[in-house]
């Protein structure tokens, strides 16, 4: 509590009566990287928009850098907000629309020229200062959006998924670059994301939300190998989920007896843990696909459906071949029951 | 091919009766003779000059022109406060006030200019020009704020925000990231208002008294008097003024999408 | 950020409150005025102004044009509009101006070019006898066909932009689709068209009856003291007999049938979907 930058406490956040977000408390040192994980819809953008501050909080408190910011106004609070929409301004060049807060500040004109050539350098704009936003494409505004916020120095650096509207290469590249920046400035970052692999590669730590509830923080090892709900599992992975009552598995169609040592709660595989070929388990292939590095395999059983991966190198099952294949206890992850699973 | 031919006849025909009879004004205008014909008793243009000469057109066109541009003015300054409320606030009794401000559409002129007659001139004391001066506000609002509104609708409502991330007072961010972007909008109910207050007739039927008289009801009493083709040079010399205006606004704005 | 429903208000009760104290409020009383009798409280203004078989003649007229009116601009609307659309981008924005810009000229100036098409002396009159289909004369200024034509070309311009903004949008491809499946002509209109574009016909007709209703100068000036209708008549009883209680009323009907059509229209709309 001490050392948090940034301070959510009880915050509770609604438009109207739709109360978005009942209770929220979380606690951000200075210089994290963190991820705001969750599908879509659960208040992502929501509580970015409360630390803002472009909206006020039903009850509960904001914390910025030790000071209570409650109230603040959004223009005081020196938190910078990359938008999902990048908000550019349609009416400026690049160079105006990142110069716009540091003319807001009155600073020397040949400062904001050096700042905004620098801002403007540092996601590779430079060569475009002067165009309107209309003449870029969506992966120049993105970096402009960012540029624009880069260059006010915020405390607090809020990005609503930054990274969404990029391809798959602009992607990476920028995954990289919003690292290297946040290393070099040591800005509080805090992005939203609703993919589990961006916010594994990216975060010192991963906020993972659900219906407005912070359903677990940890790092992304924490997170990815010891999940602590079904959610939380089902979103990193685990895309075997299953019941577990007396040490039989509990399947949508069905129950699987085996001697798994748990007693309640849910047994948890990832595809890549279940092979297919041997095993003391039978069932028929419903599906193939190729991914790369690995075959996947959809198998019908007697308890329900499972998916399974192989090595892309291991021979080819056929849809209709009965298969055998394995629960390996071992490689199973096991959730107690907690409050909230369903 | 025939469809083609039908289809430029229809439009042909159309056109003709929507725009043919101001051709007809413009030459019955340039008559050499004293009465109205078409077509014209020889040409001269002796009836266009002599409208520049009536001292009572010059009166009422030069107040037509102040209230057209002032009462547009006035209606601008209430309306594009009321436009932005209305498409970015979840303001209560929204719908009421959309009802009350677009009201003056419905309510026919005439019945305006007499209300405004019996109940503020005559018992208050308001001039008639100010009379005038609020109906054709009143009048004008509605476009003001049906075509500002159109113009804020089209823009996100998170670069408000952004500027205000970015240091500005919540008036700083209207005035450098609204205004800029909304502005060919607003200038385009501007000039909405202007015409359709310039073009205002029955609100002043009632509402004219010595010396104050719009142009519109200005001509309409010239022809009950005299039958000389002045009237009909003035209304094309008016005519021309108004599509030289939605010329130039249509060339510049786009005029015609916001009408 | 637009929280704050205060600030809203604040924003929008200039505007609310101009119109509503110096332009609703008069009205308003002018309007109540009818159904103050000697001071007091009764309908017998109604009474009196219904038996009046002037005003009686007057009102079915002024409905009897705006119906026509609008029912011949909604027939010249859905052609010309067609039409319109099936222009190429460039011709269409030429086309589509034209249509909008006498919208922006003084109505008396509009209006006036049927004196000298009309008259006595005008175009249709010389035509008329040089052809020798009479040999006076005939009168057409002054009646209800000069009114009525009069009003046509005054707001025509409304149901074409109603209709052509409706066509635009209408799915692609939905009437080639409708003819492959062998629909006549007549049945493309009466089941594709006019369905799917009875918003526009819905609110061009509303601004083409109420604007017909209430329009004051073309009944003025091409239908005289011949061809009243509810405008000029209101007109007539304030500035010669100083008669508010008809006023009141016909400003009544006026606003009532303008509140009307648009609701009813509305409805209708509404029904259909
Ligand atoms: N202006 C608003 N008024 C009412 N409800 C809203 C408003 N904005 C968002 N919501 C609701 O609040 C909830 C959370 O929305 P939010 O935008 O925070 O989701 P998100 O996690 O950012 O989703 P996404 O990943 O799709 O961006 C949603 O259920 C949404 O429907
Ligand atoms: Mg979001």
């Amino acid at each position: 509590m001490s050392n948090a930058f940034v301070s959510l406490q009880k915050l509770s956040l609604a438009y109207g009566q739709t109360v978005v977000v009942p209770e929220l408390n979380l606690d951000i040192r200075e210089g994290e990287l963190i991820a705001l994980l969750g599908p879509s819809g659960c208040g992502k953008t929501t509580t970015m928009r409360a630390i803002a501050g472009l909206m006020t909080p039903q009850s509960g408190k904001i914390h910025i850098g030790g000071v209570d910011m409650t109230h603040t106004p959004a223009n005081k609070r020196g938190i910078g907000l990359v938008f999902q929409s990048y908000a550019l301004f349609p009416h400026l060049t690049a160079f105006e629309n990142v110069a716009f807060g540091l003319r807001l500040k009155k600073m020397p004109v040949s400062e904001i020229k050096s700042r905004v050539e620098e801002g403007l350098n540092t996601v590779g704009l430079s060569h475009l200062a002067d165009r309107k936003p209309a003449e870029m494409s969506g992966g120049q505004q993105q970096r402009l959006s960012l540029a624009r916020s880069l260059v006010m120095e915020p405390k607090v650096l809020l990005l609503d998924e930054p990274l969404s509207n990029l391809d798959a290469r602009l992607r990476l590249d920028m995954r990289t670059e919003l690292q290297r920046l946040q290393r070099a400035t040591g800005i509080t970052m805090i992005f939203v994301t609703h993919d589990q692999a961006e916010a594994l590669a990216l975060a010192d730590r991963i906020v993972l939300m659900k219906d407005g509830v912070i359903e677990q923080v940890g790092t992304p090892d924490e997170l990815y190998n010891n999940p602590a709900s079904k959610f939380a599992a089902d979103f990193f992975g685990f895309e075997n989920i299953f019941a577990i009552k007396g040490s039989n598995i509990i399947g949508s169609n069905g129950s699987l007896t085996a001697n798994f040592d748990a007693e309640n709660g849910h047994l948890a595989w990832r595809p890549s843990a279940i092979s297919v070929g041997s095993g003391p388990f039978q069932g028929t292939v419903m599906g193939v696909s190729f991914a790369g590095e690995q075959r996947e395999y959809v198998i019908k059983t007697d308890f329900g459906q499972i998916k399974a991966a192989n090595p892309a190198a291991d021979p080819v099952y056929e849809i209709g071949t009965l298969v055998a294949f394995d629960l390996p206890s071992k490689s199973a992850w096991h959730l107690p029951n907690v409050g909230n699973d369903s | 091919m025939t469809s083609k031919w039908t289809s430029r006849l229809i439009i042909g025909l159309t056109l003709t009766f929507l725009i043919g009879p101001f051709f007809i004004i413009i030459f019955a205008g340039m008559s050499a003779g004293d009465f109205m014909t078409f077509p014209p008793d020889g040409l001269s243009l002796k009836w266009y000059m002599k409208v520049f000469t009536v001292e009572s057109f010059r009166e009422s066109f030069a107040l037509s022109l102040f209230l057209a541009i002032f009462g547009t003015i006035a209606a601008l300054i209430l309306g594009v406060p009321a436009a932005y409320a209305i498409s970015r606030y979840n303001i209560p009794y929204a719908e009421t006030i959309k009802t009350v401000v677009a009201a003056p559409i419905i309510v026919p002129g005439i019945i305006v200019g007499l209300a405004l007659l019996r109940y503020l001139v005559v018992p208050l004391s308001f001039t008639v020009t100010l009379a005038l001066f609020m109906a054709h506000t009143a009048l004008v609002l509605p476009y003001a704020v049906r075509v500002v509104s159109s113009s804020l609708n089209n823009l996100r409502s998170d670069m408000e925000e952004a500027a205000v991330l970015l240091g500005c007072s919540r008036i700083g961010a209207f005035m450098r990231v609204v205004l800029p972007n909304i502005q060919s909008g607003v200038l385009a109910a501007f000039i909405l208002g202007f015409v359709t207050s310039f073009n205002q007739v029955p609100v002043s039927l009632f509402l004219s008294g010595p010396g104050v008289r719009t142009l519109p009801i200005d001509m309409l009493s010239y022809m009950e008097i005299t039958y000389d083709p002045s009237v009909a040079a003035l209304s094309a010399l008016l005519a021309l003024l108004s599509v030289a205006i939605v010329f130039l606004a249509e060339k510049f704005l786009g005029f015609s999408r916001y009408v | 950020m637009f929280q704050n429903n205060r600030e809203g208000l604040a924003l929008a009760l200039p505007a609310a409150l101009f119109t509503a104290i110096l332009f609703l409020l008069p009205v308003g009383l002018l309007l109540s005025e009818a159904f103050k009798i000697g001071g007091q409280w009764s309908l017998q203004g109604y009474v009196d102004f219904a038996s009046k078989p002037l005003n009686q003649t007057v009102f079915l007229r002024t409905l009897k044009l705006g119906f026509l009116v609008a029912l011949t601009s909604a027939i010249i609307g859905y052609a010309c509009a067609f039409c319109i659309v099936n222009l190429d981008g460039k011709n269409r924005g030429r086309v589509f101006g034209l249509v909008v810009l006498p919208l922006m000229i003084s109505p008396v100036a509009r209006t006036y070019a049927w004196i000298v098409i009309l008259g006595r002396t005008g175009i249709v009159n010389d035509a008329i006898l040089a052809l020798g289909l009479s040999d006076t004369p005939i009168r057409i200024l002054f009646t209800e066909t000069a009114v009525f034509l009069g009003l046509l070309q005054l707001f025509l311009p409304l149901m074409i932009i109603s209709l052509v903004s409706a066509l635009e949008n209408l799915p692609k491809d939905v009437i080639p689709a409708a003819r492959v499946l062998g629909a006549s002509w007549i049945q493309v209109f009466t089941k594709i068209i006019l369905p799917l574009t009875k918003d526009g016909l819905v609110m061009g007709g509303t601004l083409v009856f109420t604007g017909s209703l209430t329009a004051y100068i073309t009944p003025a000036i091409l239908g005289g003291s011949k061809v009243l209708m509810l405008e000029t008549l209101l007109y007539q009883r304030v500035n010669v007999a100083n008669d508010f209680v008809s006023a009141g009323i016909i400003a009544t009907i006026l606003i009532t049938m303008s509140f009307g059509a648009n609701l009813l229209l509305k409805r209708i709309a509404k029904a259909r979907s």
